[in-house]
């Protein structure tokens, strides 16, 4: 018996040593058939679909033509899920061979030496480099002068505008608002003056939900930002020369904090916005709950995300209009960034020699084949082209690139897409709505939200981020303010800021200002 | 006196154990383990997966606990990482929010247990003393199934249910002229929120164990009872509690021995800054500064924490249970 539990006691040291090494060495990067085996760890396209099929023919292309074995996983779709699947691997030592990664979270990756600098790549890729990166893709990947990944372009910048109800404006003979006043009268009366007229109590003047990071959208967060930029305080941080540092310390961020809280007592702000999660509060604009909102263009006017507005109220009218000017005469939809999607090679990727293939299969992406097989699928299968070139769904049905069966083939799209007038115009086709038969289009929409004012603010999201405490600290007291369990007083405020230096905000704020000025990213 | 017993055990004697209160019984001699195994392999081969289970996700791991007490870089290994002490504890310790976070997790935890351990003994006998069989197999079927909800789904109904604005309770609050009251974001109404949603959450569940206990007491207890004129209140404290009280302990302890995890899924789905002061537990603290700042050796000196301290409980508590109801505790 004793000599059994020592065996199982040496097996068990010996299992821990062996797990605790982390992954076990890593073969020849060439494969049996002569193949190179790259794992790539991608952001899904459309959440919602599944992953890309077996038979996806790009598999193929890329085993023949490239030598490369393409192993797909797809990351979760929430960021900090994204976040802790990427350093839960990290930890193990066993990082994909390419992954997409949050800046803040390459920064710590970059530190404990697990990603390659990727300097002396660009060159193995001049077609995807002329495409996708420039100075400033590049500048979001470097970390103390080295460039640590690819990073494609993001989201359109600029692509969220601050939308209004024109029917209940013209129900209750009110006109747009132009500043915070006009603001305030506007939203008292969409929240008891009935401007649905339906003889309820049920409506609110503003809708929001809180959507906050500790770069670019600072608590309260984006969906507040026309109210803050009337102050001139939208985003974290305020990387203008004068008053470079974080906005919360600006005297305005006060006067902002109190106009919200103001919104709050006088019930003109739908209550739930400190609890909705994203798809309740689109749930809510969408039933009538509100009629003053910040919204994205392609979630309020695609196709299949005005539908169930469009069906609710056939009469009912959202309209872009400009951000309400504040007391010195400020105004802005928000701040804004260059938007990146961040894919990282890790060192073990690069000491087995896998970098050249990675590089090809980069490139290869931004080659017509595999731009149009990535973005939009197979032609003839998943899309035509219409007489301007743009690709189109046609009468492909379900398995066109938007429909149900061959949307999973477009899910690496976010790979090779740069925001060009192409993507934009098939992406957001010009379209009929089936109830009120409106005729609707995300990418005027988007246009139309780009064309109004937004506030600067390139490089927040390469800005150090707070630690743990620091980031409690801030958020919970501002939530306290705006929520009416702390008294928001001038007294109050400046305990709050003395508490935020103590605890290490006055530390991250000068960091802050030093990353600024090392990197160029003052205005 | 021990080592005779042994002896004698072990040479295939049966022999003789004194109780506290004097009465002195017999112990069945103990069989080689290894005949043991032969003789019921069946059921060892059924404990063979779990067995393997606890190796490798519970055993295994404990030996990269160590971590703990190293300056954690993954690339150099947990081997190969340089020992840096009591560090992460201090910094765990000396965080600004430490004490906080120790309240939360307690009150939460203890919260938990005299709230959720009382409703689910009260459903178990409640289900067992059914005669409707039908009634009885819904009532057990219907607890049950929010057990099987994550708490995404959960916090979808808690929200239909306590949204300020359109949420049924506080429909219920304006009919009868009241206030709305922001259930989620109230740091008064959110703690009874977190309470009261793992008691129904989990209720079900938790009766199982009780319910499978309940079988398990003689009916001609109950039989004799009724015969000397007991009525259902009477049966239930005299019989039915105390032949479940071994149960309960031992659901007690186990939970003692976990009172340092409040719920993280729970917690990170329903808190939000407006209510970390009351919601912000050691986990979601862990989360935050752990694994989200990779600061893997804190996180894992915070799981070590918890767990030494979880262990001393359990053990103090099976100290107590043995001292003052013996036959009670867990070893």
């Amino acid at each position: 018996m004793k000599k059994l539990l020592s065996l199982m006691l040496i097996a068990l040291i010996a299992m821990s040593a062996v797990f605790a090494n982390g992954a076990a060495e890593k073969s020849s990067a060439v494969n049996e058939d002569g193949t190179v085996t790259i794992e790539l760890w991608y952001g899904a396209a459309i959440t919602e679909a599944g992953p890309i099929p077996d038979d996806w023919v790009g598999y193929d292309i890329l085993r023949e033509e490239h030598g490369i074995d393409l192993k797909l996983s797809v990351l979760p779709s929430n960021e900090s899920d994204q976040d802790v699947r990427i350093q839960a691997a990290a930890a193990g030592n066993s990082l994909p061979d390419l992954f997409m990664v949050s800046r803040p979270v390459l920064t710590r990756l970059v530190d404990q030496g697990l990603v390659a600098p990727v300097d002396d790549y660009y060159a193995l890729m001049p077609n995807r480099t002329a495409q996708q990166y420039d100075a400033d893709s590049i500048a979001m990947s470097t970390i103390d002068g080295h460039s640590y990944g690819f990073a494609s372009p993001g989201s359109v910048a600029k692509n969220e505008g601050l939308l209004i109800r024109k029917d209940w404006l013209d129900n209750l003979g009110l006109e747009v608002p132009t500043n915070l006043d006009e603001l305030m009268e506007v939203m008292r009366a969409f929240t008891y003056d009935d401007p649905d007229g339906n003889g309820k109590n049920d409506t609110y003047g503003y809708g929001a939900y809180i959507e906050s990071d500790a770069t670019l959208k600072g608590y309260p967060g984006a969906r507040l930002f026309p109210i803050l930029g009337a102050f001139g305080v939208d985003g974290l941080w305020c990387l203008e020369e004068e008053n470079l540092g974080l906005n919360v310390y600006k005297p305005e961020f006060y006067d902002a904090m109190v106009y919200i809280r103001q919104m709050c007592e006088e019930g003109v702000m739908d209550p739930n916005w400190l609890t909705y999660k994203k798809d309740d509060f689109r749930a809510a604009w969408k039933q009538g709950r509100f009629g003053i909102m910040k919204e994205q263009n392609a979630a309020y006017a695609s196709e299949s995300n005005y539908a169930p507005f469009d069906a609710n109220f056939p009469d009912g009218e959202w309209i872009i209009i400009d951000p309400p000017e504040g007391p010195d005469g400020l105004a802005s939809v928000g701040a804004y960034d260059q938007n990146y999607r961040i894919y990282a090679m890790s060192q073990d990727a690069a000491d087995e020699g896998k970098a050249e293939k990675i590089c090809e299969l980069l490139e290869w992406m931004s080659s017509d084949e595999g731009y149009y097989l990535c973005g939009w699928g197979v032609e003839g299968v998943n899309y035509v082209l219409d007489e301007n070139g743009i690709p189109v769904t046609g009468d492909l049905g379900d398995n066109s690139f938007s429909g149900p069966d061959g949307q999973v083939y477009t899910q690496l799209r976010n790979m090779v897409f740069y925001n060009s007038d192409v993507e934009l115009a098939s992406r957001y086709p010009t379209y009929t709505t089936a109830v009120s038969g409106k005729t609707m289009s995300a990418l005027t929409a988007l246009r139309e939200m780009q064309s109004k004012y937004w506030t600067a603010a390139i490089g927040s999201g390469q800005m150090p981020t707070p630690n743990a405490d620091v980031q409690r600290y801030y958020e919970q007291t501002l939530a306290e303010f705006l929520s009416g369990q702390r008294a928001l007083t001038p007294e109050n405020w400046q305990a709050f800021i003395d508490g935020f230096n103590r605890i290490g905000g006055a530390a991250w704020n000068e960091e802050g200002i030093a990353y600024a000025q090392a990197n160029g990213l003052v205005r | 006196m021990r080592k005779k017993d042994s002896a004698e055990r072990a040479a295939g004697q049966p022999a003789t154990k004194v109780l506290k209160d004097g009465t002195t019984i017999l112990v069945a001699p103990k069989p080689a383990l290894k005949k043991e195994i032969l003789r019921h392999k069946d059921v060892y081969l059924l404990l063979l997966i779990p067995f393997v289970y606890y190796i490798v996700f519970k055993y295994v791991p404990i030996f990269n606990a160590q971590i703990a007490f190293k300056d954690f870089r993954a690339r150099d290994g947990v081997l190969g990482s340089a020992w840096i002490g009591f560090q992460n504890f201090t910094d765990f310790f000396s965080s600004f929010y430490f004490w906080e976070l120790l309240r939360n997790t307690l009150m939460y935890s203890i919260g938990k247990i005299l709230i959720s351990l009382p409703v689910s003994i009260i459903l178990a006998i409640a289900i067992y003393e059914c005669t409707h069989y039908a009634l009885r197999k819904t009532v057990q079927t219907l607890a049950y199934l929010p057990h099987f909800l994550s708490w995404v789904i959960m916090y979808g109904v808690l929200f239909a249910l306590l949204s300020p604005s359109s949420g049924i309770l506080n429909d219920i609050i304006k009919l009868f002229g009241g206030q709305p009251v922001d259930f989620l974001s109230s740091v008064k109404a959110f703690p009874w929120v977190v309470l009261l949603s793992d008691a129904w959450k989990e209720m079900g569940w938790s009766a199982i164990i009780f319910i499978a206990a309940l079988m398990n007491i003689d009916v001609t207890l109950f039989e004799a009872a009724m015969v000397e004129g007991a009525n259902s209140w009477q049966r239930v404290r005299y019989i039915t509690f105390p032949s479940i009280k071994p149960v309960i302990v031992t659901v007690l302890l186990l939970k003692i021995g976990t009172i340092l995890d409040a719920g993280f899924n729970q917690m990170y789905m329903l808190y939000s800054p407006q209510v970390y002061s009351v919601g912000d537990i050691i986990d979601t603290w862990v989360y935050r500064q752990g694994l989200l700042q990779f600061e893997f050796g804190l996180a894992t000196a915070v799981g070590l924490f918890k767990g030494v301290i979880g262990m001393l409980l359990v053990v103090f508590s099976n100290k107590l249970v043995s001292k003052f109801s013996e036959g009670s505790s867990l070893f």
